[in-house]
């Protein structure tokens, strides 16, 4: 996977009457983990959508770069592995099923024992692994959620609050994932956690 | 490039929905029980003699494509709704290209209406004495309404989950789609039911092709705008 980075120009975002980001501007550069933080409300999940463009911004914009080359938006997805709150996998499904279909849909099928291998360093113990996904506690999903974001190894990793939900454990593992993806990848976490605003080579404050 | 194939990914969507299905049997139960109940009301209020035999063609087709309509909607229309509820729609949006969504919901959708039409139409034509005469046109009118309907139900659910998600909704946005749909299969229902030629068929099944297909290339373009705003 090529080096991407993702540089956003004055992005502002309006819902209606109301404006949540205004001129907000900065890169994502590969080996480095942006973290973005500010009160609640401040629009963190919503730039992170906007940097992965499922939101499109009322100003400004987002440019992912591979080298000189622009890469065209319709490629964007492919390179990005994404985890926020607002997200799920699916709760009939087992946890493996869950990426063995993730995976299939990113052409990036793995073994089942690459996946296995995953989920354990997310710190979800083999024999939890083939039940369904809506018989786990949210910590568990949470550990899938983020194992299904980092499964296709992407250039781009937006952490929406990762380690919510998490216990101590599963903070530290959520560090270690960071750390293995901070070296070739460019990473964006969103936060309001002491411990893992620690983690940030730079940092982007929001207010209010 | 993506190394999976589109083909791959629309039946790992389609696998994704027969084994999430299979484990809730939330479609199969809503299906089911509808398809049931109003079948059984009609045979009971109705049944097969309270119909003047030169009534019958016309009636006994309507009221099975009723049940059948009725039946299906129940199941159909939460495909995409279901994404949205569950928040699993922002990770498969993330994951998979939007045809190969479209593609996967559609042949499931496909495969349920295959499974209701097994299911309804043989008890409804024992409990009315619904004699079918041309049996293989029947069969052609069933499937060629099952692929049309398919490719109606799939667009309009997936319009209505980026609505609201109300089942209301759902049939107001279907009349235009559906009800030129409707009228066909039930003349090419009457006109299999009344004779043994597989030509009698011809001119619905003409209609319900050319209709299906045109519903079925639309959406091929107006998906990917549905899916992702
Ligand atoms: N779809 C939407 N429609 C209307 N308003 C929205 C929408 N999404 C977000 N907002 C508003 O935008 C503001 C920023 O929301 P956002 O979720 O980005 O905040 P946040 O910084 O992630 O907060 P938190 O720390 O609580 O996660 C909030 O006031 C929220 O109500
Ligand atoms: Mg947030």
């Amino acid at each position: 996977m090529e080096a991407i980075s993702v540089e956003f120009t004055k992005v502002g975002k309006r819902f209606g009457a109301r404006a949540v980001l205004a001129a907000v501007s900065g890169t994502l550069r590969p080996g480095e983990v942006l973290v973005v933080a500010g009160p609640n409300g401040a629009g963190k999940s919503t730039l992170l959508n906007i940097l992965a463009g499922v939101l499109r911004p009322s100003r400004g914009g987002v440019a992912y770069r591979r080298g000189d080359e622009e890469v065209p938006r319709r490629e964007w997805f492919e390179n990005l592995g994404m985890a926020s709150p607002d997200m799920a996998v699916y709760e009939e499904l087992s946890a493996i099923e869950n990426l063995r279909f993730f995976g299939r849909l990113r052409g990036h099928a793995l073994a089942d024992g690459a996946l296995a291998e995953l989920l354990e360093t997310l710190g979800l113990p083999v024999r939890e692994h083939h039940r369904a996904v809506g018989t786990y506690s949210s910590g568990m999903k949470q550990r899938v959620k983020l194992a299904q974001a980092a499964l296709h190894a992407p250039a781009v990793l937006l952490l929406d609050e990762p380690s919510s939900n998490l216990d101590a454990a599963g903070h530290e593992a959520v560090a270690a994932l960071v750390a293995r993806f901070r070296a070739r990848a460019a990473v964006a976490v969103a936060t309001n956690d002491p411990r893992e605003i620690a983690w940030g080579d730079a940092r982007l404050d929001l207010a209010l | 490039m993506r190394a999976s194939t589109l083909l791959s990914e629309s039946l790992a969507v389609l696998g994704k929905e027969l084994t999430a299905e299979l484990r809730s049997r939330v479609a199969l139960n809503a299906i089911g029980l509808f398809g049931l109940t109003t079948l059984i009301a009609v045979a009971y209020q109705i049944g097969p003699y309270q119909i003047q035999e030169q009534d019958r063609p016309y009636l006994l087709s309507a009221l099975l494509w009723i049940i059948l309509f009725f039946a299906a909607t129940s199941g159909l229309s939460r495909v995409f709704v279901k994404e949205e509820d569950a928040h699993t729609a922002k990770t498969l949006r993330l994951a998979a290209r939007p045809l190969a969504v479209f593609a996967g919901k559609y042949l499931f959708n496909l495969i349920l209406l295959s499974a209701l039409f097994s299911l309804i139409v043989p008890l409804y034509c024992a409990l009315m004495s619904y004699r079918v005469r041309g049996v293989a046109g029947l069969a052609v009118v069933l499937a060629a309404g099952a692929v049309a309907l398919a490719s109606t139900s799939t667009i309009v659910a997936a319009i209505i989950a980026r609505a609201s998600g109300s089942t209301t909704l759902f049939a107001i946005l279907s009349v235009p789609l559906v009800l030129p749909l409707l009228v066909m299969l039930i003349q090419g229902t009457r006109a299999a039911a009344a004779s043994a030629e597989l030509a009698a068929v011809l001119p619905a099944l003409q209609g319900i092709v050319s209709l299906g297909g045109a519903v079925l290339t639309v959406s091929v373009y107006l998906f990917p705008v549905v899916w992702h705003d």
